[in-house]
């Protein structure tokens, strides 16, 4: 495999942890434009961790996600009040004060950037997508997951059936911050250089764009989303300098002819149904 | 000193206010964020300098970007807008950060991402009032963005037209049975949306002097901050609050450390969305 390959794919991982990173916030029912914030609290954390402290790449990697999380709680306390377009701008809002301080932070480097974290792999990468994966199909199969459900179909229902929404949406905003702090700091780790220009808003929104455009309504479309928007850009290079034009332009057609995603639940439910029958048929 | 830098503020603050402006305008009628606005506003002041290259006098030029920018903006609701009236708020949203990546690209293959450098067509003169110093310029930025933010709040305050449009923002379909045409209101006011981007576009060229494909991202990011301060769907508020970030930015860069400028702003507007989401002027809805 060329480096140049090698290289897609390892950041195909990246992407897939921010649009599973997104996902987890959706499960409430609510859209944050500001994950690549926690994404750059995961980044630099991490990599000073390592670079200036010595520290080992797992715990770094963790503790990144940790403090990206933690600030996701305290940020998340008043934001989740706010609803719809109003939680989207102030998400957003938080991106771009995240982004705006590690560019004048001068102990990461400020607007030079921050060189030097290194040792995450093309495996290791995987490894995470791999664990957050499974934890998100558990939380999918658990109790948890139907109290989810429950919320973002009606909320007011949920709390009258007795759930507690906000601790919910406390919750998966704390797991959403956490997932994209690891992806931050993978991402440090593998680039060996980070800069504030790295976690701008646009990464936030590609993200979103995985998960709408991969399917709203299951992980799985997080994870499908994450491979296609990595692929695609690769794939219109032989476009030249047009790319991004064809790559702008296939998004807005995406978006009116197929708003629903390419996976919705009812696809998972009949997938999951005919794999059943196939192990039926064969036991019996 | 001072008012010296609150005449630059101004001047400064009047080009984000022209932004503001088209934003709340857009997002008061549909209820609905459009990204690209940034974008439409780089458009513009490529429109211009091409224009402005062709030899064109300034006026000539402004005029033709601004027409420019509001058939672009015409465009991006055709795409963006019309066929996801009915889908989530979160796909025009996106839908438009996909579309100002296009059109950062296409500035980018026509006029190059290097920095262009807008001729200067008209000569500068200088005048000293007091203790302030006014250039030419500045005096054509605050003339135009007066006239034509006066402009827009009395049509839409006292024409018919006007009232079509606070009548759709308030009840489409109400509207709609009163016998407004909502499809027309929409493109109008997209494309009075659109070629103020564009006007504030050339303005701001003709102060920097220097533009790329990508001025569009933050100064569509600080009409988006401007507006929410002065309180989204108000026309004045995002006035007013234009002026008062274009001071604060001016300010900030006097007396205090430039680095910490965009910070702040963006700060003070998380600030607003959590404990003041109606904005200075707006009215408590949501």
């Amino acid at each position: 495999m060329s480096v140049y390959t090698q290289g897609v794919i390892a950041l195909m991982g990246v992407n897939i942890l921010m649009a599973l990173s997104v996902y987890a916030i959706v499960m409430a029912d609510q859209v944050s434009l500001g994950n690549a914030g926690f994404m750059a609290i995961g980044a630099y954390t991490s990599a000073y961790l390592s670079v200036k402290l010595g520290m080992p790449i797992f715990p770094a990697l963790l503790i990144g996600a940790l403090a990206a999380s933690f600030i996701g709680l305290l940020i998340g306390i008043p934001l989740l009040r706010l609803e719809g377009l109003y939680f989207v701008m102030g998400t957003f809002g938080f991106g771009e004060v995240v982004r705006t301080f590690f560019m004048i932070f001068e102990p990461t480097g400020g607007a030079y950037g921050f060189r030097g974290p290194v040792g995450a792999t093309m495996p290791m990468i995987y490894g995470w997508v791999l664990v957050l994966i499974i934890l998100f199909w558990l939380l999918s199969r658990s109790r948890l997951g139907r109290s989810l459900d429950a919320l973002r179909d009606d909320a007011e229902v949920a709390s009258s059936i007795g759930l507690n929404v906000t601790l919910l949406k406390l919750g998966v905003f704390w797991l959403g911050s956490f997932t994209a702090g690891i992806a931050g700091g993978l991402y440090a780790h593998y680039m060996f250089y980070i800069e504030s220009g790295n976690f701008h808003i646009l990464v936030s929104a590609m993200a979103i764009l995985c998960v709408i455009l991969g399917g709203m309504y299951t992980f799985w479309g997080a994870l499908l989303g994450g491979v296609i928007f990595s692929i695609l850009p690769e794939v219109l290079r032989f476009m030249g300098g047009w790319r991004l034009s064809v790559y702008g332009s296939v998004l807005v057609l995406m978006m009116i002819f197929r708003p629903s995603g390419i996976i919705s639940r009812h696809m998972v439910r009949n997938a999951g149904e005919w794999v059943g029958g196939i192990f039926r048929k064969a036991s019996s | 000193m001072f008012l010296q830098q609150l005449v630059n503020g101004l001047t400064l603050g009047s080009t984000y206010s022209l932004l503001a402006l088209g934003f709340t305008l857009v997002l008061g009628l549909l209820k609905m964020l459009n990204i690209a606005h940034g974008d439409v506003f780089m458009f513009g002041a490529f429109l211009g300098l091409s224009f402005a290259m062709l030899g064109m006098p300034l006026y000539l030029a402004l005029i033709l970007a601004m027409v420019g920018a509001g058939i672009v903006t015409i465009i991006i609701e055709r795409l963006c807008f019309r066929p996801l009236r009915k889908a989530h708020f979160l796909m025009p949203l996106l839908s438009t950060i996909a579309f100002g990546i296009v059109l950062q690209n296409v500035a980018t293959q026509i006029w190059g991402s290097e920095p262009s450098r807008y001729p200067q067509t008209t000569e500068i003169a200088q005048f000293q009032l007091g203790p302030v110093l006014v250039s030419s310029i500045d005096i054509i930025i605050l003339a135009t963005s007066i006239l034509l933010m006066v402009g827009i709040d009395q049509f839409v305050k006292r024409t018919s037209f006007g009232r079509a449009m606070r009548a759709t923002s308030e009840k489409p379909q109400t509207a709609s049975l009163l016998g407004v045409n909502i499809n027309w209101v929409i493109v109008f006011t997209f494309f009075v949306s659109g070629a103020l981007a564009g006007v504030a576009g050339v303005l701001t060229a003709l102060v920097y002097l220097q533009i790329t494909p990508f001025i569009g991202i933050r100064q569509g990011l600080i009409g988006m901050v401007a507006m929410v301060i002065g309180g989204v769907g108000n026309l004045r508020g995002a006035m007013i609050g234009g002026l008062m970030i274009g001071i604060i930015e001016i300010m900030n860069d006097a007396y205090f450390t430039a680095g910490y400028r965009d910070i702040i702003l963006f700060g003070l507007f998380l600030a607003f969305i959590v404990f003041k989401p109606e904005g200075l002027f707006g009215t408590k809805e949501q």
